[in-house]
């Protein structure tokens, strides 16, 4: 699926009176993480809920082609270290839509799930996002 | 042996237990195969955590990340390795060596981080002094901003001495290489001048949507935070009520702590005006370059848009009618660490390229571009764009 049409069916997507919750990087890393810990009520606050939040698109493999999930990240440059767990949003794409890597910010809308999800007994996401909208 | 010896050896011996890493042990660990995890496991989080494992490592880890970049290549060492490593306090000699190495690499993409590990472990490491102190001084300038801010820490750190330079006077153009250089020093013990840590505390100034100032505020508040055992308010771009009183009550705080003078902050805002291009290159090589431009051709460079003059009228309109004719993706070649953005509007481009992929068309207009900038008497910022030109245009 294009990129193009892809705001088109995101839009359609949107339900009435899902009015996005505006967040951000300072809420979802405002506090200092250590696996199992319990997080912050802020930041609980916000699962599952329709979420828009900003920050810069990041595969999670180097590669290139477009992704059908990306990294949402608060560092353009990796200036302030690897980004940590709760730095870091896994984003997914509705199924069927793929797109390129945008450069700059870019604004992501979509529900948010908090929580840890582990693999192999190792924390490898705190925050996940359906990606509804990518600008 | 009698119930009481027995108890008796366990008392002893359970301290000696701590001594024994509870994870894995170094010489059995097959570390070719966690530093494969770290370089190329599919979640980040996987690799995130053999980055830790290889690290917590030391010395033993050290032959498989050689042999790893040697086939692989340097960089294909991801940056959270690099990092995990540097935030490890180990002072192991294999270590040590791979550190230095690195930080002297200009090609390493993580060498502004390695230069951070040793900067951090210097106090630690006496007979290394001879070595490191000429290291950190050969690149308090260097054009990378983290990695001379690293160099600089490294030589406070290691203290200075008659006939050395106190890295805190040397001249600084970006704003965040001034607070993250205090912020560093006050979590490594030392208390530099406050004031750029206050300073950025009511910085919101932004680069094309990003909040690099909230950033710098951020890292600012939470040094002087934890300096000072207080809360700070969060600076999350929002006011809040008793953000004012709150820094007041923190500068007077800081100052009776210090014995400093402190000023308080004043609002750091955006210059309001209709960029309508931009070029921006991160480059742990060769440094950072931030322009952009309005429509009648005046030129901002740097994070913070200082006004850098204007192009002659007839040569921007002859730039302008070239760049319309430039075709680019969204993205050229696979960006790592190092990359170049070129982002501007009729026709629309924001295109993302990789070292040694920009293509010939473009190259030519960013070299008519930097002859532009000499008339407009920018031969500072000439020299930027030629050296990345030098790293990204395609060969």
């Amino acid at each position: 699926m294009s990129l193009l049409r892809l705001p088109l069916l995101l839009s359609l997507l949107a339900l009435p009176g899902d009015d996005p919750i505006k967040t951000s990087f300072a809420v979802l890393a405002g506090f200092d993480y250590q696996e199992g810990m319990s997080l912050p009520k802020e930041v609980t606050d916000l699962d599952e809920k329709i979420v828009t939040i900003s920050g810069f698109m990041q595969r999670e493999i180097p590669g290139s082609g477009p992704v059908d999930t990306f990294l949402l990240i608060n560092d353009a440059c990796g200036c302030n270290g690897t980004p940590k767990m709760h730095e870091i949003v896994f984003c997914t794409l509705p199924a069927g839509v793929t797109m390129e890597i945008k450069a700059g910010v870019v604004h992501v809308a979509g529900k948010l799930y908090v929580g840890e999800e582990k693999e192999d007994g190792v924390v490898v996401m705190l925050y996940q996002m359906d990606a509804d909208v990518v600008k | 042996m009698k119930p009481l010896h027995i108890l008796f050896w366990l008392a002893c011996a359970t301290p000696l237990l701590a001594l024994i890493p509870s994870n894995q042990d170094p010489a059995t660990t097959d570390w070719p195969k966690e530093v494969e995890r770290a370089c190329t496991a599919k979640r980040y989080g996987l690799r995130l955590a053999a980055s830790k494992a290889v690290a917590a490592g030391g010395g033993a880890a050290v032959p498989a990340i050689r042999a790893f970049a040697g086939q692989r290549g340097k960089n294909e060492l991801p940056q959270a390795l690099v990092d995990a490593i540097v935030d490890q306090d180990t002072t192991d000699g294999p270590v040590l060596d791979l550190l230095t190495e690195w930080a002297k690499d200009r090609d390493f993409y993580w060498r502004a981080q390695a230069m951070k590990g040793l900067a951090r472990r210097a106090p630690r490491l006496p007979d290394r002094h001879a070595t490191l102190a000429p290291l950190f001084a050969a690149h308090h300038d260097d054009p990378a901003w983290l990695t001379r801010v690293h160099a600089r820490l490294g030589t406070a750190l290691l203290g200075t001495t008659p006939g050395t330079v106190d890295p805190l006077t040397l001249p600084e153009t970006d704003p965040r290489a001034t607070s993250k250089l205090c912020a560093l020093l006050l979590q490594n013990g030392k208390v530099p001048p406050l004031q750029p840590l206050f300073d950025a505390l009511l910085d919101e100034r932004t680069f094309q949507g990003f909040p690099w100032g909230q950033q710098r505020a951020g890292e600012a508040a939470k040094a002087l935070r934890t300096w000072l055992g207080e809360d700070l308010p969060t600076q999350d771009g929002q006011s809040e009520p008793d953000k004012t009183a709150m820094i007041t009550a923190m500068l007077a705080n800081a100052s009776r702590k210090s014995g400093q003078r402190l000023a308080p902050p004043t609002p750091l805002v955006d210059v309001a005006v209709p960029f309508t291009g931009v070029i921006e290159i991160l480059s742990c090589r060769n440094g950072d370059l931030h322009l952009q431009w309005t429509a009648a051709g005046d030129l901002h460079a740097g994070i913070d848009a200082t006004s850098a003059g204007r192009v002659p009228a007839p040569v921007w309109d002859e730039l302008s009618r070239r760049r319309a004719t430039l075709e680019l993706g969204s993205s050229h070649g696979v960006v790592i660490c190092d990359k170049m953005r070129l982002h501007w509007h009729e026709p629309a481009v924001n295109a993302n390229v990789a070292p040694a992929s920009l293509p010939a068309p473009a190259a030519n207009w960013l070299e008519r571009l930097a002859q532009a900038l000499e008339q407009a008497d920018q031969p500072r910022l000439a020299e930027a764009l030629r050296a990345g030109l030098e790293q990204f245009a395609a060969r």
